[in-house]
């Protein structure tokens, strides 16, 4: 069952997914791609008569971010009066989630608070064994050396563990609750559940409080150890320890300033708050260890109605380090170039998707005419782009551990592209084979890049024979895909020109930079893409306009998207840079309408994220939720960069060029 | 099919629902003699269903709500003298299992579906060969339905030892899962469930294994639910597996973990 999460939270080994109502979704340890230990994982209250699952649609929630940290709090609101407020937070430096239940009831009441969990510990139902230690009240449950254990203060005075899907139901951990009262059983094997649970005694208006600390280990001594040392530190020092941890990192961003939008509804403190939520979100979803990102937390593991996004693609995380480097965090760059001169496969390119360790991932990409050639092009640009702000030794440096990769993808690249266009591979969106806009554009940057690169290697010949392909490519382009309607075809799909307007076409312009808005005709070609774009890809919801991919969509319903959307605005932003003069020139005209157009584009992705602020891929185009991957690296990567442009934009219209 | 939806109205003790199934010559005003007799009677049709069985023979099946005193078998006679007639048969509903036929359907409280058996088999089908723990997996899903139906029941009629299992064969009965023959000890909570044709094992096919999971965790459901106490229901004979009914063995759940694995028929 597809569930996707309201809000995320974790540290470097934990990731933590939960919806709405604080049901725990995922618990990614000790890699965010694997092992997902969690199938269920909440709180219920057994009112003496009957059982309250804190998920049911009779609770009302009301869920945030404590500012600038990855602490959640979540309130929930029965209909019978009772309430419970949750504080959810991961300490800093050990892989542990700790949840505050707070319970209060209008009413007098006496029951039980029960916390239930179905884990799979290691990602599998099979072969699972639980254990309560009655002693130490630790209840346990692993599978090889994944260990995932609940303590509480104050200690639970009753357990079960149980078989959760088996003909003995009378075990079953969730159907033992009914009673309100669990069995106590202390072991078993196989698909097992669990729950834990204490005598809820309530005044009027009084409140009980439950504090649950989920741990994960890779051996049970060191769960032992881990929750023993936690629970003998005051739950204040552990809050404040984890929120200076998430405010110290903060500290390190680049500054935005925004001068001039003040006055816009609130609007500059919006994009400071979306600013900080994208970049707390992007540690997130980046293995430390490895420096790869996944696109998103995985919700669809049994790749039921797609492909899974709990894995590292190229060409979104090439845009993701490159956002987090422009907002002040370079070492992300560092690592995941590192990870990807690992990662290269034989023939130089690199592959559709791939585990966070550098293992190539579950893919229906595996030939030369289903690979995306587009994921060699932007990781080579991406290189590129680090190097140029890259200064002194740290720029040689750079430049020598990745020249040989440099030089195997670029030669990659002249392979596909001999006759000028790509030869037919898969599109960036992954459902149509043939030759795309997007795509050479992409490669057109990487070789670029590299000529670059190799420039700066001192080997001139090859620089000169990439850039010489880089622009036989953008010519061919131009020469076939350009229609005189004023947009690039999106490719050639069964041998015949597709002339379907999609938006990634834009990325003949941002982030590949084929296009240029200093060439007077290329430049005119940008506004006219910009226009159609605009013109035939918008969806109107939530009082403004998302863009979807492209002309009949299906995929989820065809909704908008939020890295569309945002593409158009940095396209806006960017061009708006690209004029001389700025808005005093002979451009002024066009530099507002851009600007307060691209400025809509981004209201309408703010109003398209979680309640916690958290930016999807899509937009239901019928409800205006958030939809599909919650939250996605890339949308946040995208929200990092125009909010700089804007900055920027702000900044040269305040006459501070800084 | 039309006789098992004979039962449609709410529980009440001084009335009972019976069906007549009445068939007829098709000769012009044949029908309006057997419902100006029903009229005559005093027994109002609650609904009528007509089988054109042949070009000359009709079969009128007539639900109706009648006092407890009304001799049945002395009005099918007088329905069965009326010249129109052919031949006639009734039976009677004490508990009133479905009590609509109008769209939606509602059986025992909630809304019902109708559906082939095969539908639902096919369903059972592909779980047991797709799904991990498939047969825990249809137990639990049964469970459900057994204990909501004996919450129904407790909250709209007096239930108690003498009648709990003759209001489960007649649902059975009237959603035509199977026909029930129930033997259980209120005293002990021991006791088995004889299922003549079961709508699972009739329709699955040929299996090594009982393939009525899905029925023992409704009776558990029910009987755990009437009794309060946890009952086990397990399946020890299968008419997919060759046997001329299916058996369903009654007890009391054990409380440690052992006795479950005996219970279960491992070697621990």
């Amino acid at each position: 069952m597809i569930r996707q999460p309201n809000v995320i939270l974790g540290n470097d080994e934990l990731l933590v997914t939960m919806g709405r109502k604080g049901d725990i979704l995922g618990l990614f340890y000790p890699r965010r791609d694997h092992a997902q230990h969690v199938e269920e994982s909440l709180a219920c209250i057994h009112t003496g008569e009957r059982l309250l699952w804190t998920n049911d649609n009779d609770w009302h929630s009301i869920q945030n971010y404590i500012e600038d940290t990855n602490i959640v709090s979540t309130k929930l609101y029965h209909d019978s009066g009772i309430r419970i407020s949750i504080l959810d937070l991961v300490h800093p430096e050990v892989p542990v989630l700790i949840r505050r239940f707070k319970v209060q009831s209008q009413q007098k009441m006496s029951g039980k608070f029960f916390y239930y969990s179905n884990f799979n510990v290691g990602e599998t139902s099979k072969k699972n064994s639980a254990f309560c230690d009655t002693e130490a009240r630790l209840l346990a449950q692993y599978w090889q050396n994944y260990y995932i254990g609940i303590y509480a203060l104050p200690e639970f005075t009753e357990w079960q563990i149980g078989k959760a899907m088996d003909t003995i139901w009378w075990t079953n951990s969730k159907y033992d609750m009914e009673d309100g009262k669990l069995q106590r059983n202390k072991e078993d094997i196989g698909n097992i559940n669990n729950a834990v649970g204490w005598d809820l005694e309530l005044e009027a208006d009084g409140a009980n409080e439950f504090v649950i600390f989920i741990g994960a280990a890779s051996s049970r001594s060191l769960l032992y150890k881990r929750m023993h040392e936690l629970s003998k530190m005051p739950l204040e020092h552990i809050f404040e320890k984890t929120r200076e941890h998430w405010v110290m990192w903060l500290s390190k961003k680049h500054v935005l300033k925004m001068p001039g939008l003040e006055g816009h509804n609130n609007l500059r403190q919006e994009l400071f708050n979306a600013y900080n939520r994208a970049l707390l979100m992007l540690y997130l979803l980046n293995d430390r260890e490895y420096g790869s990102f996944v696109a998103a937390p995985e919700f669809d593991s049994n790749f039921e109605k797609c492909g899974g996004y709990g894995f590292c693609w190229n060409r979104d995380t090439s845009e993701v380090v490159l956002a987090l480097k422009h907002s002040g965090y370079p070492e992300y760059c560092d690592r995941f170039f590192k990870w990807c001169i690992r990662a290269q496969l034989p023939d130089g390119s690199w592959f559709q998707r791939y585990w966070l360790n550098g293992d190539i991932a579950p893919s229906w990409g595996n030939f030369d005419y289903s690979t995306q050639i587009d994921e060699t092009g932007s990781t080579l640009h991406a290189m590129d782009v680090y190097y140029r702000i890259l200064e002194g030794l740290k720029k040689v440096e750079f430049l020598e551990e990745v020249w040989v990769s440099v030089l195997r993808a670029a030669e990659y690249l002249m392979k596909r592209t001999k006759s000028g266009l790509h030869e037919s591979c898969m599109d960036l969106w992954e459902t149509y084979y043939g030759v795309f806009t997007y795509t050479n554009a992409s490669i057109y940057a990487g070789l670029m890049g590299a000529s670059h690169l190799a420039e700066e290697n001192g080997e001139s010949g090859m620089a000169r024979r990439w850039k010489k392909r880089a622009e036989f490519i953008k010519q061919a382009t131009i020469d076939r895909f350009w229609l005189q309607e004023g947009y690039f075809a999106k490719g050639i799909i069964n041998e015949k020109l597709d002339k379907t307007i999609d938006a990634s076409v834009l990325g003949a312009y941002m982030p590949f930079g084929m296009l240029s808005p200093k060439d007077p005709v290329e430049r005119d070609m940008i506004l006219f893409l910009i226009e159609n774009i605009q013109k035939k890809l918008s969806i109107p919801i939530n009082a403004g306009n998302g863009i979807k991919r492209y002309e009949n969509d299906s995929y989820i319903d065809g909704n908008p998207w939020i890295i569309t959307t945002l593409w158009l605005s940095e396209a806006m932003f960017a061009f708006v840079l690209d004029l001389p003069n700025g808005k005093e020139g002979p451009y002024a005209e066009d530099v507002k309408k851009l600007t307060d157009e691209g400025v809509k584009c981004l209201r309408w992705a703010l109003a398209g994220a979680t309640s916690t602020g958290l930016l999807p891929e899509q937009v239901d185009k019928s409800t205006g939720k958030p939809a599909w991957a919650i939250p996605l690296g890339w949308s946040g990567s995208l929200m990092l960069d125009n909010i700089l442009l804007l900055d920027k934009i702000c900044r040269r219209n305040a006459g501070n060029h800084e | 099919m039309v006789r098992d939806l004979c039962m449609f109205a709410g529980f009440n003790e001084d009335s009972q629902i019976v069906w007549f199934k009445v068939t007829y010559s098709k000769e012009p005003g044949s029908l309006s003699i057997i419902t100006d007799f029903f009229e005559k009677e005093n027994a109002f049709i609650m609904f009528g269903h007509i089988d054109n069985i042949t070009q000359t023979t009709g079969e009128y099946s007539i639900f109706t709500e009648l006092k407890k005193d009304v001799d049945m078998a002395n009005l099918a006679q007088k329905i069965g003298e009326l010249e129109v007639v052919n031949a006639v048969e009734f039976g009677i509903s004490e508990f009133g299992m479905i009590y609509s036929v109008d769209f939606p359907l509602n059986v025992i409280g909630v809304r019902g579906v109708m559906a082939r058996a095969l539908t639902i088999v096919d369903i059972i089908k592909t779980l047991n060969q797709s799904v991990p723990h498939a047969e825990g997996l249809l137990t639990l899903s049964g469970l459900r339905g057994g204990s909501h139906a004996a919450k129904y029941f407790k909250s709209i009629m007096p239930i108690n030892n003498s009648n709990f299992a003759s209001m489960l064969a007649e649902l059975y009965r009237a959603v035509g899962w199977g026909i029930l023959e129930i033997d259980c000890n209120p005293e002990t909570y021991e006791g088995k469930i004889i299922v003549k044709d079961s709508f699972i094992a009739d329709v699955y096919g040929a299996s090594d294994q009982p393939v009525c999971a899905f029925m023992s965790g409704y009776f558990a459901g029910y009987l755990t639910e009437y009794f309060g106490k946890n009952i086990s229901v397990r399946e020890v004979s299968c008419k997919a597996t060759g046997k001329n009914f299916c058996e369903h063995v009654i007890s009391l759940a054990p409380s440690s973990a052992s006795q479950e694995y005996q219970l279960r028929g491992d070697t621990r």
